[in-house]
C-alpha cells in the first residue's frame, strides 16, 4: 500500500486498489476528485486558484494549480489508465473552498475556486455526485481506492465521509 | 471555570520564557524604525559569531542557487535582506517556541512557524499595496510574530477545541479569540502581548500582536501595520496554512480598504507569492540545518 500525497496545485492518479491519495489542509483550495468505475482509476487534483490568466509561467510549472487546467492535466494523466480523455462516466467528489469568517466578495477565493471547477466540469458534461464546500474550516482530504470513499478531516472535528 | 486564576497561571508561564538574544532584541529594535541604518543592523549581526554563521549557511544553501560562495557578511546582509536576516535571528534564538506542537490548538510541530513566516510574507506583500507609505520589511516582521501567544497559551488549552467549535458554530461566541477568553480569561494576542512587553519589543510589534485580530482597535498611527498583519494572517489561513483547530475561526475587518489597493487579482497574485517565496526560504532554512551536522 502507498499513500500519495499532493501538495498545493499537485494532481495524481493511480489505479492499484491498495493506494490511498491524500492531500493537506485545504483552505480556500478545493480538492477535486474523480473516479472511473470502468478503470477502478481514482484521480485527484489540489486547485488553488480559479483561473490560470494570472499567471500564464506557473502554468507550465503546475497545471494543478488553477480550476481550468488543473482539470485537464488530471483527465490527461488518467487516460493514460485508460480512462475516457473527457471525463466520460466519472464520479466527481468535491472538497474545500473554505472562507474567513464574514468574508467580502473580494476575500471569498474558497467560493469562487469552487465556481470555477463546477463551470469546468459542466463544459465537460460533469457534474459533482458529492461535495463538501464552504464553510470556515481547513481540511485534510483522502481517498481509498478500495472503496472510493472520500474521507475528511479537520483539527477539533471528528472525521466525516462524502 | 475560574478565568483570572488560569490568566494569573499564564501569565506566570510567560515569565519564565527566556528572554531575546541580544541581537536579535536588537535586530528587531533598529528595524523597526522605518528608516534604519544598514550598517547599524550588519554591526549587530558581525558582533555575535553563532548568527554570523547561520546567515552565512543559509545565503549559501543550494536553495539560493549561488554560483560563487558568500563569505563576506556584508554581501551576506544585502543579498538576503533584512527580513531573512531577522527571520535566521529569531529562529536562532526563540526557535523552540516557534517550533512547538500546539497541543491545545491539535497543531502539528512547526505549524506556527510555517504560519508565521507565510504571514510574514503575505504582510509584506499587502504593505507593497499601501495607500500609504508603510515599509514592507516592517510589516514582514510585525507577521513573523503576530501568533507568538500560541505557544505559550496552547499548554492551557489541552482538549477544549471541539467544544470552542461547537459554540462558534452554534453562535454562542463570535469566534476563537473569546472561546479562550471565556475558558482562560486571556486569549493569544494578549499572551503574546505580555510575552513581547518581557521581551522588550517595540511598541510597533507589540500593538501589532496584541490587535492583529481587532486592527481597528490599534491607535490610530500603528493601524496600516496591523491591518496588514491582520491581512496576511487571514490569506495565510485561507490558504491552508493555519495553526490548528482556530484556523479562519475569526472575523476580517473590512475596512482595510482604507489602506490598501487589494482587488481580487492582488489576492491571487499574493497567495502566489508566499508559496513560492516559503518554499525557498523554508528550503534554505532546512538546507543550513542539514550542513551544520
Amino acid at each position: 500500500m502507498s499513500t500519495l500525497v499532493l501538495g498545493v496545485g499537485d494532481f495524481g492518479a493511480s489505479n492499484s486498489s491498495d493506494d490511498i491519495i491524500k492531500t493537506y489542509a485545504l483552505g480556500s483550495c478545493v480538492a477535486v476528485v474523480l473516479l472511473d468505475p470502468k478503470t477502478r482509476t481514482v484521480g485527484m487534483v489540489h486547485v488553488a486558484l480559479p483561473e490560470s490568466s494570472i499567471n500564464k509561467a506557473k502554468v507550465k510549472d503546475k497545471p494543478g494549480y488553477f480550476a481550468d487546467t488543473g482539470i485537464p492535466a488530471l483527465l490527461s494523466q488518467m487516460s493514460k489508465y485508460g480512462c475516457h480523455p473527457k471525463g466520460q462516466g466519472m464520479i466527481v467528489k468535491l472538497a474545500g473552498g473554505a472562507k474567513i469568517m464574514d468574508p467580502n466578495d473580494t476575500f471569498n477565493i474558497g467560493k469562487r475556486n469552487a465556481l470555477a471547477v463546477k463551470k469546468l466540469l459542466w463544459t465537460l458534461g460533469l457534474g459533482a455526485t458529492s461535495e463538501d464546500l464552504g464553510g470556515s474550516y481547513s481540511r485534510t482530504v483522502s481517498v481509498s481506492l478500495r472503496t472510493g470513499e472520500v474521507v475528511i478531516s479537520s483539527p477539533g472535528r471528528t472525521d466525516w465521509k462524502i | 471555570m475560574s478565568g483570572a486564576q488560569d490568566r494569573a497561571e499564564v501569565i506566570k508561564a510567560i515569565k519564565k520564557i527566556p528572554l531575546l538574544s541580544t541581537s536579535a532584541a536588537k535586530l528587531l529594535e533598529i528595524t523597526s524604525n522605518s528608516d534604519f541604518d544598514m550598517d547599524e543592523l550588519i554591526d549587530v549581526v558581525k558582533c555575535d559569531s553563532a548568527l554570523t554563521a547561520r546567515v552565512l549557511k543559509v545565503v549559501n544553501s543550494a536553495a539560493f542557487g549561488l554560483v560563487n560562495q558568500i563569505s563576506s557578511i556584508d554581501r551576506a546582509i544585502s543579498y538576503l535582506g533584512t527580513r531573512t536576516i531577522v527571520t535566521v535571528a529569531l529562529e536562532e534564538t526563540a526557535g523552540p517556541l516557534f517550533e512547538k506542537k500546539l497541543d491545545g490548538y491539535e497543531s502539528q510541530r512547526g505549524d506556527l512557524w510555517r504560519h508565521d513566516l507565510r504571514s510574514a510574507i503575505a504582510a509584506r506583500e499587502v504593505a507593497r499595496r499601501s495607500k500609504g507609505d508603510l515599509p514592507p520589511d516592517m510589516a514582514f516582521t510585525a507577521g513573523l510574530l503576530h501568533d507568538i501567544g500560541k505557544a505559550v497559551l496552547s499548554d492551557f488549552l489541552h482538549g477544549t477545541c471541539q467544544d470552542v467549535l461547537e459554540e462558534i458554530e452554534q453562535h454562542k461566541i463570535s469566534n476563537y479569540l473569546q472561546g479562550e477568553q471565556d475558558r482562560l480569561g486571556i486569549d493569544h494576542t494578549e499572551a503574546g502581548y505580555e510575552l513581547a512587553q518581557l521581551w522588550q519589543l517595540p511598541e510597533a510589534l507589540k500593538v501589532s500582536i496584541l490587535h492583529h485580530h481587532q486592527p481597528a482597535e490599534a491607535p490610530e498611527e500603528f493601524r496600516p501595520l496591523v491591518f496588514a498583519v491582520h491581512l496576511g494572517d487571514i490569506i495565510t489561513m485561507m490558504g491552508g496554512c493555519g495553526t490548528g483547530a482556530d484556523s479562519l475561526q475569526y472575523q476580517l475587518d473590512k475596512n482595510y480598504v482604507d489602506y490598501f489597493d487589494l482587488a481580487k487579482d492582488d489576492l491571487y497574485l499574493i497567495m502566489l507569492t508566499v508559496e513560492e517565496e516559503f518554499a525557498k526560504l523554508a528550503q534554505s532554512f532546512s538546507d543550513s540545518k542539514e550542513n551544520s551536522g
